[in-house]
C-alpha cells in the first residue's frame, strides 16, 4: 500500500488482482447481481484511487479498504433508491436449501446461504468468515464497536442455526 | 447445530473459487495507472486532532478578546476549574472524533450522535451544579444574544476545522458533518463562557449549551448536502 502511495504501478496492480475477488464477493453478498458487484468494484477502485492518501501506514489495510467499500455500496443504494426493487430481489433470493445440496462434500453457495440475513449481519459475516478480519478491524470498516460487531454475529449465527437445523442436518452428510 | 459446524460450512463456502472477469481488472489497472503518482499521506492522527482542538481555541479566544473577558472575570476559581477542563475534555473528544470521521477504517470509540448527547449532558450537568440562580430576566432577549453570538463563533471555527481536514474522505458526510458542527459549536460555547456574566441558571443551561446541538444539526446538514451534491 506504502508503494502505491508512491505512485508504483507494479504494487497498485498487485492490489488490485489481490484484493478484487473479495471486494467483488463482498458486494455480490450484499446482494448485487454480477453486473453491479462488476461496477460496484470498478468505482471503489477509482475511489479508492482517489483517496489513497488517507491510508497511513502502520493501520491495519483491509478495514480501509472495506470502509471506502462500503460507503460505495450504501452510496449505489440510495443514490438509486431502489428499496422497492430490492425488496423484489429479496423475493427472488434463492432458498438457503438451495445453498447446501444434501451432501457433506458438497461446497454450499455463499450467497444464498446468507440470504437470510439481515444486511448487516450479513457484512459481518463476510467480512469475519470470508474476508477472514479480526473483530476489531471489521470494527473499524463498519464504523462500530467490538461488542456491536459481536453482538451481529452472534445474532447471524443464531440464525444460520435455526436455518440449517430446520433443513434436517444438511450438510452434515 | 453447533457453532463449529457453522463455521465449517462458512469456511467450505468462502473457499470456492471467486474469479473477477480480467478484462475488468485490466480496465481498473489501466485507469488507475494513467493518473498515478505519488501522494503526501495524511499527517498522523494527534496533528489533526491538536490542529481542531486548537482551531476551537484560538476561536473562543480571539471572540472573547473582542468582545471582552467578562464571563471569566466573574466566574469562582471552582467554576473556571470544573466548566473549562469539561470543554476541554469535550473538545478533544470532538476533536479525535472528527480526526477519525475523515480517515476511512477509523476506530471509532464513540458514535457522533452519542458523543453529541454525552457531551451536552455532561455540560448541563456541570452547569447545574455549579449555577443557583434561577431568575429568568431577559430570558428570551438575552438568551437569542447569547445563542446568535455563540454560533457566529461556530461559523469561523468550522470553516476552519473544513480547511484542516479537507483532504480526509468522509466515509460518512453526515456523521463527519455532525462532528465537525459539534466540534465548532464548542468553539461558541466556550467563547460564550469566556465572555458572557450572565449566570442566570436558565439562560446558561438552554442558551448556552443549545449552541452545540444547533451547530451540530447545521454541520449535519451540510454534510447530507455534501453527499446528495457528490451524488
Amino acid at each position: 500500500m506504502a508503494r502505491y502511495q508512491q505512485g508504483d504501478f507494479t504494487a497498485a496492480t498487485t492490489l488490485i488482482h489481490r484484493l478484487s475477488p473479495q471486494l467483488h464477493r463482498f458486494f455480490l453478498v450484499q446482494f448485487a447481481s454480477r453486473g453491479d458487484a462488476d461496477d460496484l468494484l470498478q468505482e471503489t477502485w477509482l475511489r479508492i484511487h482517489e483517496v489513497r492518501h488517507t491510508y497511513r501506514a502502520g493501520e491495519p489495510v483491509l478495514p480501509w479498504f472495506y470502509a471506502i467499500a462500503r460507503h460505495i455500496r450504501v452510496d449505489h443504494y440510495r443514490k438509486a433508491s431502489r428499496t422497492a426493487a430490492r425488496e423484489e430481489r429479496l423475493e427472488q433470493m434463492p432458498e438457503v436449501a438451495a445453498a447446501l445440496p444434501p451432501g457433506s462434500g458438497a461446497t454450499p453457495d455463499l450467497e444464498a446461504l446468507l440470504a437470510p440475513l439481515p444486511e448487516s449481519q450479513r457484512e459481518v459475516i463476510e467480512m469475519l468468515k470470508i474476508a477472514g478480519m479480526s473483530l476489531e478491524e471489521v470494527a473499524r470498516a463498519t464504523s462500530s464497536s467490538v461488542g456491536s460487531v459481536k453482538q451481529k454475529a452472534h445474532r447471524a449465527y443464531e440464525k444460520l442455526r435455526e436455518r440449517l437445523s430446520g433443513m434436517g442436518g444438511v450438510g452434515e452428510g | 447445530m453447533k457453532d463449529k459446524e457453522i463455521d465449517e460450512i462458512l469456511k467450505r463456502a468462502a473457499q470456492a473459487p471467486h474469479e473477477v472477469d480480467p478484462a475488468l481488472l485490466d480496465r481498473v489497472s489501466k485507469s488507475i495507472g494513467s493518473s498515478l503518482g505519488p501522494v503526501r499521506p495524511l499527517p498522523p492522527a494527534w496533528v489533526l486532532v491538536g490542529g481542531l482542538a486548537l482551531i476551537c481555541a484560538a476561536v473562543a479566544l480571539a471572540g472573547a478578546a473582542r468582545a471582552g473577558f467578562y464571563g471569566i472575570q466573574k466566574l469562582s476559581v471552582l467554576e473556571r476549574a470544573l466548566i473549562f477542563p469539561a470543554l476541554g475534555i469535550f473538545v478533544w473528544l470532538g476533536a479525535t472524533a472528527a480526526a477519525g470521521e475523515m480517515i476511512p477504517g477509523s476506530r471509532r470509540r464513540a458514535a457522533p450522535g452519542l458523543l453529541l448527547g454525552a457531551g451536552s449532558l455532561m455540560l448541563l450537568v456541570v452547569f447545574a451544579v455549579l449555577f443557583h440562580d434561577y431568575r429568568t430576566d431577559h430570558f428570551v432577549a438575552q438568551g437569542i444574544v447569547c445563542l446568535t453570538v455563540g454560533l457566529l463563533h461556530a461559523i469561523p471555527a468550522a470553516l476552519a476545522s473544513w480547511f484542516l481536514v479537507r483532504r480526509g474522505f468522509a466515509v460518512n458526510p453526515v456523521a463527519a458533518g455532525l462532528v465537525l458542527g459539534t466540534l465548532a459549536g464548542l468553539a461558541g460555547v466556550t467563547m460564550l463562557e469566556l465572555h458572557c456574566a450572565n449566570f442566570e441558571a436558565p439562560h446558561v443551561m438552554l442558551w448556552h449549551t443549545a449552541v452545540i446541538p444547533v451547530s451540530a444539526a447545521a454541520g449535519a446538514v451540510a454534510g447530507w448536502a455534501a453527499r446528495f451534491h457528490r451524488g
